[in-house]
């Protein structure tokens, strides 16, 4: 009787329980691994349950099969009997729980996709605050740099302005809408006469003339702004400065003008020179018109005198005809001394000239003429520098100028007063000043005073030659002759009335040391 | 709720098939069949659970790695393991003491003629071969899982 042998399926049954075994704890060893490896992952954990259950049966069916041949095989199928229900049971109850494990797992799975959907967002959140952070991080650090880049180039403008400002010698100044000051450089500072910011001061009241305010204000109120206009400022010292100004309007948000900012550049010595070269020019037309005239005059005069005083041995002494003949040669000198002296102020006359002391010169004067002056109850006042040094000129005519100051100052000097005469060295110069404490001479004809033939005397009782003479003298000495009216006490810096002639005379600094008195 | 309302009738509906209708008493006793029953119940539970799991994870998105097929195979392999192990059981059932000579010894033998139920017996006898591949599969799903959760740790 041959059937179909059950060792083939029995082997199987043997090997495969043990191979089943040995699978299912390694599937439990990697579970365990990715358990701790993500202890908080929910499916690791799931597979991990699952595992334990599928290796549990495996043991349990695979060691019931094992033990069933071993025990069934060899003669002990009664023990085995013992051992089948325990081995089935369990075997149905893992069955069951590996079921169960995996029933229950969508819903933890579900809870997990929750959980990790929202952890997921939690994370992308986190990942975006943080790239906001980083990138708010950057944005600092780069303002940070920013502002510093900023600050340092703000620095540098500002001192580069401030020094702009600080040095100029021009004034620049900042006002209000009324001109009160609320800024302005040294410089204008000391334009202005002060020494240092003063508490308060009006820009517009520094202009000296109304109608010139007028038109700065009219035109940066129209127009913004004022272009290259020439101010005359007076200075807290009351000294006169012309300043070209330009200025601009500054204005609020809303369009208001609120103040003005402006820059005015010191004209004044430009100014002075300005009037010297036109003066000079002046002087120098009028002197060769002089001298053409008094050429011309000079001659016929000279034939007029000759034949009148021929004809006086004519007449009778006693008689009319001799007296008038008299009054015309009386008359004719007079003329020829205008003429002379036209022709001393054009420097045509002739010269004779040495080493001369000008001390000594105004002393000679002063022997002649200080009896007159104290007659009129003129006091001379002497500040002669004894190591003056000596000048190379015409004493004659160098008499001639002082007589010419003297007697200006007698005649300004009506009811009395000083002529203080003082004589310095100043650098290579001989300085010589007259200064009276009479009326002073008053600003408008200040310019006017070297001109020939300009008076203020009385007709008849003046050239107007005088000055005019004293001028060409001094410029044929090669020197300068300026008029201060009133004059500044260089003591007291106070302004002091009267007038002062400062003459400046070259000096000759080589015989100084052997003549000096 | 669903799947598990779907396994209680399920689990009814086998209960109905395999289970005749009996007495019944306060305290009943469990008559020598229930064993048998009860395990093949198990297995049915077992294959509805596998099946409910290759589902799930077939038509869940976020599974779709490597180790979920490899964990989908062992779902088809341990189902198919199952099938075999609740067939067999049912077919040693039809098999009398007659139906083998040298039983329990190294000769066992399923005596001639060979019949249907004795060969399908014989064939489930060998159901390690579904069962072994099926552990290998799971085994090589968490070896999977645990090589990609390592590298996305580190």
């Amino acid at each position: 009787m041959s059937g179909l042998s059950m060792i083939p399926a029995v082997s199987v049954e043997f090997i495969g329980s043990a191979l089943a075994i040995l699978l299912a704890f390694i599937a439990l060893g990697y579970a365990r691994a990715l358990v701790k490896l993500q202890p908080n992952n929910f499916i690791w954990g799931f597979l991990w349950y699952f595992c334990i259950a599928m290796a549990a049966f495996s043991v349990s069916r695979g060691v019931g099969h094992i033990v069933r041949i071993i025990l069934v095989y060899n003669d002990r199928g009664d023990v085995w009997q013992l051992l089948s229900p325990f081995s089935g049971g369990f075997n149905t109850m893992l069955m069951i729980s590996v079921a169960a494990v995996t029933i229950y797992y969508h819903k933890g799975l579900d809870a997990y996709k929750a959980i990790r959907t929202e952890a997921d967002k939690l994370a992308a959140a986190n990942l975006q605050l943080a790239a906001n952070a980083e990138e708010l991080q950057k944005l600092n650090t780069n303002l940070e740099g920013i502002v510093e880049d900023r600050t340092r180039d703000l620095t540098q403008s500002e001192t580069k302005f401030r020094n702009l400002f600080e040095n100029s010698k021009d004034i620049v100044y900042f006002c209000d809408f009324n001109g009160n000051i609320t800024s302005i450089n040294s410089s204008g500072i000391q334009m202005l006469g002060f020494t240092e910011f003063p508490e308060k001061i009006n820009f517009h009241k520094l202009f000296s003339n109304p109608d010139t305010l007028d038109t700065y204000l009219s035109e940066i109120r129209h127009k913004g702004f004022v272009s290259d206009l020439e101010m005359e400022c007076t200075g807290r010292d009351h000294s006169i400065r012309y300043i070209l100004l330009s200025a601009n309007a500054i204005y609020s948000a809303k369009g208001d003008i609120v103040g003005y900012e402006g820059i005015g550049k010191d004209m004044t010595r430009l100014r002075n020179i300005t009037e010297q070269l036109i003066n000079h020019e002046k002087m120098a037309s009028v002197g060769e018109m002089a001298a053409g005239i008094a050429h011309e005059i000079n001659t016929p005069l000279g034939i007029i005198l000759g034949y009148t005083q021929l004809m006086l041995d004519d007449f009778d002494s006693e008689s009319e005809l001799h007296e008038n003949m008299q009054v015309i040669e009386r008359q004719t000198k007079a003329c020829r001394r205008i003429v002379s002296d036209l022709l001393k102020f054009s420097r045509q006359s002739e010269s004779i000239k040495a080493n001369i002391n000008v001390n000594d010169i105004i002393k000679e004067v002063l022997s002649v003429t200080e009896h007159t002056l104290n007659i009129n109850k003129i006091l001379v006042v002497r500040q002669f520098d004894p190591h003056l040094p000596l000048v190379i000129g015409d004493a004659e005519k160098l008499h001639q100028v002082f007589i010419n100051l003297f007697n200006n100052a007698q005649y300004a000097m009506s009811k009395g007063g000083q002529i203080i005469i003082t004589t310095r060295q100043h650098e290579h110069e001989v300085h010589i000043s007259v200064r009276d404490t009479g009326s002073g001479i008053a600003e408008e004809i200040k310019n006017r005073i070297f001109d020939p033939f300009f008076t203020t005397k009385e007709v008849g009782k003046g050239t107007g030659l005088g000055l005019s003479v004293t001028y060409g003298i001094i410029q044929e000495h090669g020197g300068t002759i300026s008029v201060e009216s009133p004059v500044d006490d260089p003591d007291t810096g106070l302004e002091l009335r009267g007038t002062a002639f400062h003459i400046l005379l070259p000096a000759h600094i080589e015989n100084n040391s052997e003549q000096a008195v | 709720m669903k799947t598990l309302r779907h396994l209680f009738t399920l689990n009814i509906l086998c209960l109905l098939l395999f289970c005749g209708a009996d007495s019944a008493w306060a305290l009943q006793s469990h008559s020598a069949p229930e064993g048998i029953y009860v395990h093949q119940m198990a297995h049915v539970l077992f294959m509805a659970s596998l099946g409910y799991l290759y589902w799930h994870t077939r038509r869940t998105q976020e599974l779709t790695s490597k180790g979920w097929i490899f964990l989908q195979l062992f779902c088809i392999l341990l189902f198919s393991w199952n099938v075999i192990a609740f067939t067999g059981h049912e077919a040693f059932e039809h098999l009398t003491a007659t139906d083998f000579i040298y039983k329990n010894t190294w000769q066992e033998q399923l005596v001639s003629p060979i019949t249907f139920i004795k060969v399908l017996y014989y064939i489930t006898k060998m159901d390690h071969f579904l069962m072994v591949p099926a552990l290998a599969a799971l085994a090589f799903s968490l070896r999977t899982f645990y090589l990609e959760a390592r590298k996305g740790v580190q």
